[in-house]
């Protein structure tokens, strides 16, 4: 029972951090319609840039991430200019495009910071807490609460804000949007960029919990995506519960499986989304004529 | 009851408009003029135009020929989003509500143009009196209403924006007969407090009792124009509608 | 009229079939004697690089002519190599025993991997795909049979009637033939039916299967093939290089292939060729640069894919377009000929007059809208029926429900007394059901000959075996069907634009196309949905000839029009809806005259008022 409850907690701390990622990559989707493929390649910048502004600029930790959120929120926005003659087109076309972004920035990674990766110590120095048993590192309770509070935060901008409404109504309704006065191509942006930010926050929490490489966002970036689908595509509880689930698959898998926990998530995966294409919260779309 | 927002008082003078889609004329030469306080239908049958028309003169499509102004200001290069800043209303065809938003939500932004503060508040209380079914559902999720109640919502959110001058698209597309009347009722409500009307529709009859001036357009053009009153006696009309 | 596209001249000695296969010749010639010209070294690129473009046209098939994603085709090459290393090493199978066995492995995962595609697309598609190969991947890092992270040593050179393979000059040339012979069945499958309806597929998926392609059937093929093409050269990988390992399988090996596919034309088989070997050599040229070459090749995909999206080969042909927009063309340009009757069929004794169609009870809901509520009708074999009424009345809803778009929420339709309704749209047409749409869909990259071809073909997906059984069979149905495409295109008047792709015609033309493309699949009921939108007088009054003799070829015929002069003259009966229910029917001049209808055109009290006054408070 105790390993069950530290697997558990091992599962929720990286739940956690997927969720971040499928968060990011609903709401691109939701305002775009727009699946970016290259968001684990912004998160590993992020990732990459907050560990430089921490360890080489000696910023504090609460400082460097922020600072990293709004330097990739800005790489997000280069790339939505990029590649904005294609929304709304070519769907398979934009998918292709956004991985041909990816790969640019694993390359820009490589070059400079090489390819080598870099260990990013915990900022919480913190003990272990022990409650009946199961220890639980302190930074990763300091994980899962900074997710907690930046879905908050962005639940809150989406729900209470004028902007944030206007970001969900450009996804519903482009035309109405624009018939209220909404500027349909700076809300894209903007959510493009906060898109970004959240990838990079979710990069610069994980770095102490793994290892910094160009190559990290790749299987980050594969697992949030398919957290996002699993909660339901461009829905936000979903992208919360599908993070978690995948976390907390992978760590029962890699506790029973051994190595074989990317195998078996993939697995389980692929068999929940073809019983249930739309995801746990996922709307039912009509993709008739 | 109406405020002197922006717009006020300006004419919208539509010459000589044109409209193709790939090689398809879609509007040829289309002329007429919306005086401040009156209400204009365009009416004919499906594909006569009426729509193609609307949305190139709110910049959704683009315009092959033609010149469309609002008071002094020609609207050739005003995007679509900047056409509520002017004063100008639209209500797009098929209703187009925010379907996952609450209704308020919707009706907010409708005055997203302006500051969500205590006017819009105003605003919002004057759109549930005019539709007092809209507060009853104020948390529900606009796609869950009727169709009625929908169509409803989208004169309301546009209503938010203050506007002087409001385009229509088929308010009556697809409801009943019943809920057409609420419609007309409400529309010439709208009128009668000084508001601008430019209403497409196919329901003839809907429209002469909404307007004060009609015209009927056929195969992209103008076929017949005049008074509602006078319009609704004219038994060319109904052969016009009907391709006879 | 005058901006037609320009046609080549009949006599040119230059036909592009002429000169495709004369450069085919060249090529193939410079292939065989490419390795007396290259080092050790960079033979062994040459090999590399014939691997790749392997790989890349089995992507190419799925994904550019299947409009699959896919992103495990390393997987099918790692299954193909992995499965080859395990049989010959440790169970002491013969290399080519074990090399067949492989590619059946391959076949398998395609089977398993395209299993998603029948429920999900695009990309939803896309991650499952790259997640059963991160799995794939994840397996042979950790299992003990594939030796995990150092991978299978020892694997024999395939023997070859005494021909020594271990010579990289010498595997250069089996690679090669290998390619040759898998990039001639490719490009055999790409023009005959299978490719041509993988190709509709892409372009319309709906309108594919109402000609009657069987979609899932065809997404299954794809992945197939794709794997069958990933499985060769994973054989061909082991035993040249004798030792496979985990990192020869990554994802970012995934990209890279993707790179080529794209980069190179991902709907055309050469231009995945051309980005798979360039690519090859672009990277072996920068091998010390290999972030750079990454980032060169990222840069590219990405301005591909904005700027040009067909891809290299895509170039020449908008360079060419271009040029001649700038000349002014030159050329014949391509006519319309004048409709000829088709042949009218013996007037069959017995069935005229009697039902056809029958729709009983039908209702069509969408989350609470009721699109149809309760409708019946009857159609009756050999009439032309006219379905009216004013817009969102149902009409269109009802025909997608008749030719097996959706499902109805209650209610049957029954084609001559048998239930068609729940069946799905490819088996409806093929029970001699065919349609048009109000927005027109054709397929927008097949030529007007091939979109005459897809639903000429009525063989199911299983005749395809004989690709591997009887391939003379295949090409001899093949040129049957042309045969007849053309004959069609010719009633039509259309002769003239065989080679030319829709979207370069004119509206009118594009119209009479999808009207002679329902005609192709031999329907006993055809559906139009309002046929005359966006013609003009002239080709109105050319529809309704073309319509009648359509109906005297023994055709019933249905049709929802606006226009409401055509409906009259064309017409013997009419059906009206109204917000989902049929208010009047009856013959056209008495339904125009009916005040229900004309207050549902019109509106409330639509008859030229008595009280002409302002009626209102």
């Amino acid at each position: 029972m105790q390993s069950f409850f530290q697997t558990l907690v091992s599962g929720l701390s990286f739940g956690a951090v997927y969720a971040l990622v499928a968060l990011g990559f609903s709401l691109v989707y939701r305002t775009m319609g727009l699946v970016n493929f290259a968001h684990g390649a912004v998160l590993m910048i992020g990732a990459y840039v907050a560990s430089t502004f921490y360890l080489s600029a000696r910023l504090p930790f609460a400082v460097a991430v922020p600072a990293a959120m709004i330097v990739t929120g800005a790489v997000g926005l280069v790339i939505e200019r990029v590649l904005r003659p294609l929304e709304n087109k070519d769907f398979d076309l934009m998918l292709i495009g956004t991985i041909g972004a990816g790969t640019v920035l694993d390359a820009v990674a490589i070059l400079i910071w090489s390819s080598s990766g870099r260990g990013v110590p915990s900022p919480v120095q913190t003990a272990p807490f022990d409650i009946g048993g199961v220890r639980i590192p302190a930074y990763n309770v300091l994980v899962i609460g900074v997710t907690a509070a930046a879905m908050a935060v962005l639940t809150l901008f989406l729900q209470r804000t004028r902007h944030g409404a206007a970001m969900q109504a450009v996804a519903m309704d482009h035309e109405a949007a624009t018939a209220v006065g909404i500027h349909v191509g700076r809300s894209n942006a903007i959510s493009f960029a906060i898109g970004a930010a959240l990838a990079a926050l979710a990069g610069a929490l994980v770095g102490p919990m793994l290892y910094v490489t160009p190559t990290m966002g790749d299987s980050l970036g594969i697992q949030g995506f398919a957290a996002a689908i699993l909660g339901g595509f461009g829905s936000i509880p979903g992208a919360i519960v599908g993070g978690l689930g995948i976390g907390v698959i992978g760590s029962f898998a890699a506790q029973s499986f051994q190595g074989y926990s990317d195998l078996v998530t993939f697995v389980v995966f692929t068999v929940l989304v073809m019983i249930r294409p739309t995801g746990i919260f996922g709307e039912r779309t009509v993709n008739r004529a | 009851m109406r405020h002197p927002g922006p717009g006020a008082g300006q004419t919208l003078a539509v010459s000589n408009l044109a409209v193709r889609y790939g090689g398809v004329s879609a509007v040829r030469s289309v002329s007429f003029t919306v005086a401040p306080g009156q209400s204009v239908g365009l009416i004919g049958a499906n594909g006569a135009g009426k729509t193609s028309t609307l949305r190139a003169l709110m910049g959704l499509v683009p315009r092959a020929a033609g010149e469309v102004r609002f008071g002094d200001r020609d609207l050739a290069r005003v995007p679509a989003r900047a056409m509520v800043r002017l004063g100008i209303g639209y209500v797009p065809e098929g209703r187009h509500v925010f379907p996952g938003l609450s209704v308020e939500k919707n009706l907010l932004l409708g005055a997203y143009a302006r500051r969500w503060d205590g006017q819009a508040r105003a605003s919002l209380a004057e759109v549930y009196e005019l539709f007092p079914v809209l507060g009853q559902m104020r948390g529900r999720l606009a796609g869950a209403l009727s169709g009625g109640q929908q169509q409803m919502l989208a004169i309301g959110r546009a209503l938010m924006a203050k506007p002087v001058l409001l385009l229509l698209d088929e308010p009556s597309m697809g409801l009943s007969p019943k809920l057409v009347e609420v419609i007309g009722e409400t529309l010439r409500r709208l009128r009668d407090d000084g508001l601008s009307l430019l209403l497409v529709e196919q329901n003839a009859m809907l429209t002469f009792e909404a307007t004060t001036d009609c015209l009927v357009l056929e195969n992209g053009e103008v076929a017949l124009s005049g008074t509602s009153a006078e319009l609704r006696g004219n038994p060319r009309v109904r052969s016009v509608y009907l391709g006879l | 009229m005058s901006r037609l596209p320009a046609l080549s001249p009949p006599w040119s000695l230059w036909s592009p079939g002429r000169a495709r296969a004369g450069g085919l010749v060249v090529l193939a010639v410079a292939a065989w004697l490419l390795p007396y010209r290259l080092n050790i070294y960079w033979i062994s690129v040459a090999d590399t690089a014939i691997l790749f473009a392997l790989l890349a046209v089995g992507m190419g098939l799925v994904m550019g002519i299947a409009g699959q994603v896919n992103l495990a085709q390393i997987a099918f090459f790692g299954v193909g190599a992995y499965a080859t290393a395990i049989l010959t090493t440790r169970d002491g199978f013969g290399f080519w025993t074990a090399g067949a066995l492989a590619m059946l492995a391959a076949v398998i995962a395609g089977l398993v991997v395209g299993l998603p595609a029948l429920r999900i697309q695009s990309h939803y598609l896309g991650i499952v795909t790259l997640g059963l190969a991160v799995a794939f991947i994840d397996w042979i890092t950790n299992a003990p049979i594939t030796g995990g992270d150092s991978g299978i040593s020892g694997i024999p050179t395939p023997p070859l009637f005494g021909i020594d393979l271990a010579s990289q000059y010498l595997y250069y040339y089996l690679e090669l033939i290998v390619f040759a012979g898998g990039l001639a069945f490719g490009l055999f499958i790409v023009r005959t039916p299978l490719g041509r309806r993988m190709r509709a597929m892409r372009d319309d998926p709906l309108a594919a299967s109402a000609v009657g392609v069987e979609i899932r059937m065809l997404r299954m093929a794809a992945f197939v093939l794709a794997s069958v093409y990933g499985g060769a050269a994973g054989v061909l990988y082991a035993g040249l290089v004798h030792y496979i390992a985990p990192e020869t399988f990554s994802i970012a090996d995934m990209f890279l292939l993707l790179a080529m596919v794209i980069i190179g034309g991902r709907q055309s088989l050469a231009g995945c060729v051309i980005g798979a070997i360039g690519l090859t050599v672009v990277q072996q040229e920068l091998i010390n640069l290999a972030a750079y070459a990454q980032l060169g090749y990222g840069l590219v995909v990405v301005a591909v894919v904005v700027f040009a999206p067909a891809g290299l080969v895509g170039i020449p042909g908008r360079a060419a377009a271009w040029y001649r927009r700038w000349r002014g063309h030159t050329g014949r340009a391509a006519a319309l000929e004048p409709f000829r009757p088709l042949p009218a069929a013996p007037p069959s004794p017995g069935s005229a007059g009697g039902a056809l169609l029958e729709v009983a009870g039908l209702v069509m809901r969408f989350r609470g809208v009721t699109a149809i509520d309760d409708v019946s009708l009857t159609v009756r074999e050999g009439e032309i029926l006219g379905i009216v009424g004013p817009n969102g009345s149902g009409k269109t809803t009802l025909f997608n429900v008749i030719s097996g778009l959706y499902r109805p929420t209650a209610g049957t339709v029954s084609l001559g007394g048998r239930v068609i309704s729940g069946a799905g749209p490819h088996r409806i047409c093929q029970l001699g059901v065919a349609r048009t749409f109000q927005h027109l869909r054709l397929f927008g990259n097949l030529t007007v000959a091939d979109n005459m071809l897809v639903p000429l073909d009525r063989t199911r997906t299983w005749w395809s075996w004989r690709y591997i059984g009887w391939p003379p069979g295949v090409w001899r149905h093949d040129r049957e069907l042309k045969w007849r495409a053309a004959s069609l295109l010719g009633c039509f008047g259309l002769a003239q634009f065989a080679g030319l792709l829709p979207g370069s015609l004119p509206y009118g033309i594009q119209r009479r196309l999808e009207l002679a493309r329902a005609m192709a699949s031999s329907p006993r009921l055809l559906l139009l949905d309002e046929p005359a939108a966006g013609l003009n007088g002239e080709e109105r009054s050319q529809l309704a000839a073309i319509v009648r003799s359509i109906r005297d070829s023994g055709v019933t015929v249905v049709l929802i029009e606006h226009n409401m002069g055509l409906v009259m003259s064309l017409c013997e009966r009419v059906i009206v809806l109204d917000s989902g229910t049929v208010i009047a029917e009856g013959v056209p001049a008495q339904v125009a005259r009916d005040p229900a209808v004309l207050e549902a055109y019109l509106g409330k009290s639509a008859l030229p008022a008595p009280h002409a006054t302002e009626a209102s408070p």
